[in-house]
This record gives C-alpha cells, structure tokens and sequence, in this order.
C-alpha cells in the first residue's frame, strides 16, 4: 500500500509520499480509488482530465474532486494517472478499468475531499501529502 | 473535561473566547460528565472556530454527538445574522440534506415471521452500495423538478401521497432552491441516482416501538408499543457532493475576495446576501430537494414491499415525519428578546422546533415538532419532539445521531465484519450488506451509546422523548 491511514474520528484521512510532484498527485488517486473500491488493479479505459486553482494544496483537492466525478460518471475505476503540472494548471492522463459490482464492492464511498488540515510538505527527497476525505 | 472549559450547568459547558484567536463569541456544548471522556480537542477546537466567522450570533453550538469532523464539528450549530453574517458549506457539510425519515406500519412485531424474506426483499427493492444505480430514468426536465420542487415532484409522479409532505421538514421542499446554481457536472451524477439509499452510514432499518415515554405525542405521531417502522437513512447522493465541492472552491476565493480571515479553509464562507452566498444558497437548496425526492422515492419501493407481503394498503402506512440533518436554512428566531432574520447552519444536528411552531401540521402542533434520532446498528433510536427551551438555547436544534468516538481504522483492527454480524444475529438483528466491511465500520462500538446521547437532550430540556425503538433487521449501503 502506497499511502497510510492516520487517525480521524468521523472521516478518513490519510499520508501519501511522492518522489516529485506528480508522483505525490498520482499516488493520491490511486490511494482514494483504493479507498473506495478496495481491489483496483490496472485497466487500459483513458479519459484526459484539466483542472485549475489558485495554489497546490487546492490543486490536489480539485483533482481529486474531478477524480471522483470521473470515476462515478464513467463506472471508471482509475488505477493511474500520467500528470503534468505546470503552475497551478494540471494535466492528467488517467488510466482504468470498468467499475464491476463484484470485483469493487468492499470500500467506502467518498463524499468529498477536505480542505481542513489539507496539507503538502517536503521532506528531504519526497513530497508528503495529508488530506481527509469524508466518508 | 479538557483544559479551559466551563461548567454552566450540569449538562451544559462554554468554550470561552480566546480559546482560538479571533472568536466573536463564546462556544458552548451539552454533554454529559460520562461522555466528557469521549470529547477530543480537535472538536472543541472546530467550535472555537466556527466562532471566528462574521455575524455569528449568541454562541457557537454543539449537542452532545460533538465529535471531531472537518470545517464545523459533527453536532454543530451557528446562527449568523442576514445583514452581517456569512453562509458556509463547511456548516453543512458534503451530504447536503441528509436526514432520516420513519414510516409508521400497521403491523405488530410479532407479525413479522418471515423477517429474512421481508428484508431480502427490502436489499432487493432499494438499490444499495457504491455504484449502485436507479432503476429509475429521469429525463433532465425531471431532474428540475426534483430540485425545485423536492417531495412534491416525486409525489406528483405517484411515489406517495399528498398527505406525506405536511409531515417533511420545509414540506420536503425548501424555498429558495436555484437549480441554475446546480451545474451540469453535478446534474450528471445525479440523474442516475435518485432513489437509491447510498453507503457509509446510511441504511434502511426495520425496527419495533419497544417503549413510550409520552403517551399524548407518540399517539399524536400514530406511535404505539410494537408497532414495526421503518427508518430510512440518507441523502442528496453525488449530486449534493459535488454541489458542495463546486460551491466550497468558488467560497474560498469570496472568502479572500471580502476580506474574511478564517482558521480553516474548510470554513470558506462569503456574505449572506453576496452573489457566492446566493448561489451557494440556492444551489444548496436544491441539493437538499433532491434528498427529499430521494427519500420520498425510497419509501415508496419501501411501501411497495409491505403492500405485496402483507396486504396492507399504502395509505395505512403513515410517514411519521421527515428531518435534514446536514443544512443551512433561513429561520426567525428571539435573540435577547429581538427578533431576528438569521441564517442557521446545522451539522449533524436536527431541528427541534417546539409546539406551536408554523411548520408543523395541526394535530402535531401542541406537542412540537417530531425529531428523529437513529441509534447505530444494533442500539436503541428515538423519536423525541422539540421544545420552547431548544428555541431559547440552540434556535430549535438537538443532537443527530450517537456520535462517533471510534476512528474506522481502530474499528477495522478491533472488530471484523463478520464478528459484528453474527453477535447481532445473536441478539435477534439481522444484517443485510453488499460487503462485511460496511458492517465493521458502523458497528455499535464505534459510537457514543444512543441512549447516553438522547439522556443529554432530554435532561437539558432541548427535545423531550417520545418513544424508543429496538432494531429487528438492518440494509446497510
């Protein structure tokens, strides 16, 4: 597993690393897609996402926002995400398979991605992520 | 109790002011000795904030199912004046109008021998789970309606009667709804899901009046001992989620746009009366229709279930009452006797207006407002009314629900789903799930116990109980 669960009462938050930027941000959808759908493996369906905000740590709340739009929408359970930052304008091109009721039930729906003690910091030669999601 | 908090009254305690730099006004929360060692820091540090936000009024509030959350803590309460007080979806939260419904069947516990089957039955009608979907179709034209209109849209197209509305919360249908403040992304996932009961801790329970503690409200809310009800537990799907992420990213930007210094960006928040606050308003609005068109569509299925198993006719089952639990609405309230236009948030909290109040039907009137209170698996819920001390202390709120004190990674190391399943077989309560990780995360431990939580209000005099039901079978999403 490529994220940690930390102690939250009512929701769920967790501590992701990345070596780089993107890496951090696509570590994070595979972790919420985890968290919803518990068993994701690799899939080949691609969608093409953008997203804008005003600074990083909102950047990352957008794009798991758009995360889970997509993959409601589409019945997509997104298993990796190719991304480019540039500013705060994020491109992603993700990758995943089609939601199955058999091979996805198990998680926990996510309502939404917080604000409240969302944070990135930098330690040494990675990029670490908190964030609650609301369950 | 923690460091620096005062004891006002047996029940009642004050975060005072200083507590977090800038509050307005001091918090102020009931809970009992016993569950003060539940109470953590983060939440008290939550209602400390909720107190920084302009135009607060009074006192920034919690019942006693305060636990930590994000933006408002679970349990919270705030009032802000029209004129000078902002709007918040943090005061809100994701699930825009979740709130819990009870339906009243005449049938007596000890006609349920074909329990299994009845809830089979009940898994199979209401679509549960993630990913689940509606079997209803709904064209866009549709959709508005239901986010204009709430209850009486689905009504109107035969799922229920005229008669069910008066006993919703807003008539199940808020004013002030702005369906062009509901964007398209937020339309998208909501077409597929009207009716369906969603997951977490949403569920549709069966349950027993197994005692009455006010003979004159339960038989004015057509309650009486044995009886089975129904409680359905749900809300405004993705449709309300996005809604509030959309709004939440627009009110971050209002909030630095009008000068507003917040300590939590989950707080973002602009003016009442701004054009964000309006939108958000009137989005929210429709957001919190469209949870009442759900619970009204899944109630329906519900009804159809008892019509086919039991010969009963729709019209002998009664809809109890309706109540949001996660809103903002526009309310009049005394304050230090003026009355006031106020804008009141509630998170996980319920209304709990007292007898005589406008919005209630006639015969509930003289004993005030029905407020519903769900137990978590395997305990006690309540059916309380509300108060003229609620209005005084809390502008017509109570507690929601028991309250969370167990995070769900202890809960999933402490217990496993099948364990919890089996004990409440055990006990005669039985749990029908898409999966045995749902069971573990909302399993009786994991809250405060009901009981303990509903004592609270009624001794603080802010709802009084009425009656008391035990559990006979559970549908968990």
């Amino acid at each position: 597993m490529s994220f940690e669960e930390l102690e939250h009462t009512a929701d769920i938050k967790i501590r992701v690393r990345g070596a780089t930027l993107e890496e951090l941000f696509s570590e994070a959808a595979r972790a919420l897609m985890t968290i919803v759908y518990k068993n994701i493996s690799q899939g080949n369906i691609r969608r093409h996402v953008e997203v804008d905000a005003d600074d990083t740590s909102s950047l990352i709340r957008e794009f798991l926002s758009e995360i889970l739009f997509v993959s409601e929408v589409e019945d997509m359970v997104i298993t990796g995400a190719d991304i480019h930052i540039a500013g705060n304008h994020l491109t992603a091109d993700l990758t995943g398979e089609p939601f199955s009721r058999m091979k996805h039930c198990g998680g926990r729906e996510v309502k939404g991605v917080s604000y409240s003690d969302l944070a990135i910091s930098q330690e040494q030669d990675s990029y670490i992520l908190e964030v609650i999601f609301d369950v | 109790m923690l460091p620096g908090i005062k004891r006002l009254a047996p029940l009642e305690w004050e975060v005072p002011i200083g507590t977090v730099p800038g509050m307005r006004v001091p918090g102020r929360f009931f809970l009992s000795e016993e569950l003060a060692k539940t109470l953590e820091e983060g939440a008290v540090q939550q209602l400390a904030n909720v107190a920084t936000m302009p135009g607060i009024v009074k006192n920034s509030l919690a019942m006693p199912d305060i636990h930590w959350g994000y933006g408002f803590p679970i349990g919270g309460v705030a009032a802000f004046s029209i004129g000078e007080g902002v709007i918040s979806p943090g005061g809100v939260g994701f699930d825009i109008n979740c709130g819990v419904r009870i339906l009243a069947i005449p049938l007596h516990e000890k006609d349920l021998v074909k329990k299994r089957e009845l809830i089979e039955r009940l898994f199979n009608a209401v679509p549960t789970g993630v990913g689940a979907k509606s079997t209803l179709r709904l064209s866009h034209k549709e959709l508005e309606g239901m986010l204009t209109r709430g209850a009486k849209w689905a009504v109107d197209q035969g799922f229920g009667m005229e008669s069910d509305l008066v006993h919703c919360e807003e008539q199940g249908a808020m004013a002030g709804a702005d369906p062009s403040a509901v964007s398209a992304k937020a339309r998208q996932r909501g077409m597929p899901q009207s009716g369906t009961l969603g997951a977490g801790n949403h569920f549709l329970e069966i349950q027993a009046v197994r005692e009455i503690f006010h003979e004159g409200a339960a038989g004015a809310y057509g309650l009486s001992p044995g009886q089975i009800c129904i409680m359905i537990h749900c809300g405004s799907r993705g449709l309300g989620h996005q809604v509030c992420t959309e709004h939440l990213k627009v009110l971050e930007g209002a909030t630095k746009k009008y000068g507003i210094v917040l300590p939590d960006r989950q707080l973002a928040c602009a003016p009442i009366t701004s054009p964000e606050g309006r939108a958000y308003f009137g989005a929210m609005a429709s957001a919190s229709n469209y949870a009442w068109a759900n619970r009204q569509v899944i109630m329906h299925m519900v009804r159809k279930v008892f019509s086919g198993m039991f010969d009963i006719q729709y019209e002998e089952m009664n809809l109890v009452y309706d109540v949001a639990h996660n809103v903002a609405k526009l309310e009049e309230h005394v304050v230090d006797g003026r009355q006031m236009k106020l804008c009141v948030h509630r998170k996980g909290a319920t209304r709990a207006f007292g007898p005589g109040c406008a919005d209630l039907p006639g015969e509930y009137a003289p004993w005030g407002q029905p407020v519903i209170i769900p137990g978590s698996m395997g305990t006690s819920s309540y059916l309380l009314h509300g108060t003229k001390e609620a209005m005084v202390k809390t502008f017509g709120s109570t507690c929601h629900g028991s309250g969370r004190i167990m995070s769900r990674t202890k809960a999933k190391k402490a217990l496993s789903g099948r364990e919890v399943r089996e004990s409440l077989a055990a006990e005669g309560i039985i749990i029908r799930a898409p999966h045995d990780g749902a069971i573990a995360d909302e399993a009786p431990e994991v809250y405060k116990p009901s009981d303990e939580v509903v004592r609270i209000v009624d001794s603080a005099g802010i709802s009084r109980m009425v009656a008391r039901f035990v559990p006979l079978g559970v549908i968990k999403g």
